[in-house]
């Protein structure tokens, strides 16, 4: 059994132009968790997760302390947003390099390199690299699970 | 003549690379110092023993035995609780929290390096004032500048301090006495100033003061057993840094027994801790004693001290002031830490030559301490404010740091010149 027997052919992208803004747009309309950014071809050069756009909301201090639990109100950061000129900037500039899959690859080996890449999401794509389908974690390990009822003694 | 040419021509070199920063500072005193004993083997003038006695042990022993109380102190949380008690303190003023931030970043950088203090204190400092709804900046450049200031009052607070104490053989005690007053004056001069100059920022209201009385102290320290075994030592080691002298143990001695009393006592993960040590400053600090020894057996030094005499018909009071403001200015320029190791033997080849040369080493420390907060790249407490700050909507940049910093220099190279004539003739 392969990838494409639980991924999601119905895979939503946007272009590389498309802004920061309207990212998040399609994140909320859709209620998704990564968008691959594709070029004109469809092909995937590069994806965005919510985790990415959040970061640009969530306050420096974050990721300069260990563990904020002392923390019982974030009082004025909780309604911080990012500058417009953030948000008009294009998705491009803040993507990170796509890691892809082909169609062909099987399922446990894709679990484990998204074990190892700590990716929640991974891009399919045809032998001509063009975007064809998506997984997360749950898709692959639910379908792997599935197999375990088939076992035999 | 030809080693004292190719000596100082490599010594230039280095600092000025330094300076330039395209290669990290630790890298070219390492490369610096091979190529002195090199250069020196070749033409005679310089040995590996000679290289390995120019390496002052006391001082790296010094910075190492602290280095490893504070990896351990770290992980902790206890700097992080220090700032949390204040900002429930401050009850949301800002101008009272910029006092309190200011006060104990002074006093945790008299006893832990600057850098260390700064790098603890900043984060948190950024977490309260951006959860209160007011900018970071004024909080963490007056903490870079207080912390700069308050190392110059203790022989292990700053390590141009530890260099001067080891060379001159200086005690805990006489930091104390001719440097600590000094530098309470000073301190306050430099709070007062930063609290005029950051008046704007400081008045602005706070849009969220609950969210800092929800903070939780107790929550913020990690490990409440291992601070206080760390504190426990920390302050015998600082008894003992007291009465160092009349016991005849060197402070790099009280500094190693305290770092073994305590990994004995608290036992932490070794490798993590070993993780947060400082090994390139310790590397840089070598290298540029290698290099220094270099210059001095090349005869450098010698050259240098007799261009000095000359001047020694000057006022030795003027000639201590003109070294505060010029040691003052280099080390707003260049790191401190190679300038104090130059000159060091500058001062010690004038007092061979019948120079009462005992307030010359107050005056370089003060130059050097305070020097550094002339401008962004002064000293390396600045430059970590300054990176943290990239993360806020308020980055510090160099001509926030020119307006604010450089006239805090001044005014405490100023003071500090005032009290030394005052006080001179009993340094």
């Amino acid at each position: 059994m392969n990838i494409t027997a639980c991924m999601e052919k119905n895979v939503v992208s946007v272009h590389e132009s498309v802004s920061i803004k309207d990212a998040a747009k399609i994140f909320v309309k859709k209620h998704i968790g990564l968008l691959p950014v594709v070029d004109d071809e469809k092909k995937p050069i590069g994806i965005v997760s919510i985790g990415d756009l959040l970061a640009l909301e969530l306050p420096g201090f974050v990721s300069f302390l260990s563990d904020v639990d002392f923390v019982h109100d974030f009082g004025a950061v909780e309604n911080t947003r990012p500058p417009l000129k953030v948000l008009n900037k294009s998705v491009k500039t803040i993507m990170k390099p796509a890691f892809t899959i082909e169609t062909d690859c099987g399922l446990l080996l894709a679990y484990a390199l998204m074990l190892q890449h700590n990716l929640q999401y991974l891009p399919v794509v045809s032998k001509t690299k063009k975007l064809v389908g998506i997984v997360s974690r749950v898709d692959v390990g639910a379908k792997i699970l599935s197999t375990w009822q088939k076992a035999k003694k | 003549m030809i080693s004292t040419i190719v000596s100082s021509v490599l010594f230039l070199g280095c600092l000025a690379l330094i300076l330039s920063e395209k290669i990290h500072r630790t890298i070219t005193a390492i490369a610096g110092a091979a190529l002195m004993v090199f250069i020196g083997k070749i033409l005679g003038f310089y040995s590996e023993s000679g290289a390995l006695e120019a390496i002052d042990f006391n001082t790296l022993g010094l910075l190492f035995g602290m280095m490893i109380l504070i990896a351990m102190l770290e992980p902790t949380g206890f700097f992080q609780y220090l700032a949390v008690q204040a900002a429930r303190a401050s009850k949301g003023s800002p101008v009272r929290l910029f006092v309190l931030l200011g006060t104990i970043t002074t006093v945790l950088s008299m006893f832990i390096d600057n850098v260390t203090t700064v790098v603890l204190i900043a984060p948190v400092t950024i977490l309260i004032s951006q959860i209160i709804g007011i900018s970071a900046m004024p909080f963490l450049v007056a903490e870079a500048l207080l912390s700069n200031t308050g190392g110059v009052a203790t022989l292990i607070g700053d390590p141009p301090n530890v260099l001067i104490g080891s060379a001159a053989n200086l005690s805990f005690n006489d930091f104390l006495i001719y440097s600590f007053p000094i530098v309470i004056f000073v301190w306050a001069g430099a709070l007062i100033l930063l609290r005029y100059l950051f008046r704007k920022e400081l008045s602005k209201k706070p849009k969220s003061i609950k969210a800092i009385m929800r903070l939780n102290p107790s929550e913020s320290l990690n490990q409440p057993k291992d601070a206080r075994r760390i504190l426990i030592v920390l302050g015998g080691a600082i008894f003992f840094f007291f009465i160092h002298h009349t016991l005849h143990i060197s402070p790099a001695v009280v500094a190693l027994s305290a770092a073994a009393i305590a990994l004995v006592w608290v036992q932490p993960d070794v490798h993590e801790m070993f993780k947060r040590i400082e090994w390139s400053v310790l590397v840089f600090f070598a290298g540029l004693f290698v290099m220094v020894g270099g210059l001095e057996h090349a005869g450098v030094m010698d050259l240098i001290v007799s261009v000095f005499v000359q001047f020694s018909d000057i006022d030795p009071l003027l000639f201590g002031v003109g070294m505060i403001w010029v040691v003052a200015a280099l080390s707003a320029i260049v790191d401190n830490v190679p300038i104090t190791i130059a000159l060091i033997p500058v001062i010690k080849g004038l007092g061979e030559n019948g120079l009462d040369i005992s307030p010359l080493w107050w005056a370089l420390a003060f130059g050097a301490g305070f020097g550094g907060n002339g401008t962004i790249i002064g000293a390396s407490a600045n430059i970590i404010v300054a990176t943290l700050s990239e993360k806020t909507s308020t980055p510090i940049t160099s001509k926030i740091w020119n307006r604010r910093g450089l006239p805090v220099m001044l005014l405490t190279c100023l003071i500090s010149s005032i009290l030394y004539a005052i006080f001179f003739r009993w340094m």
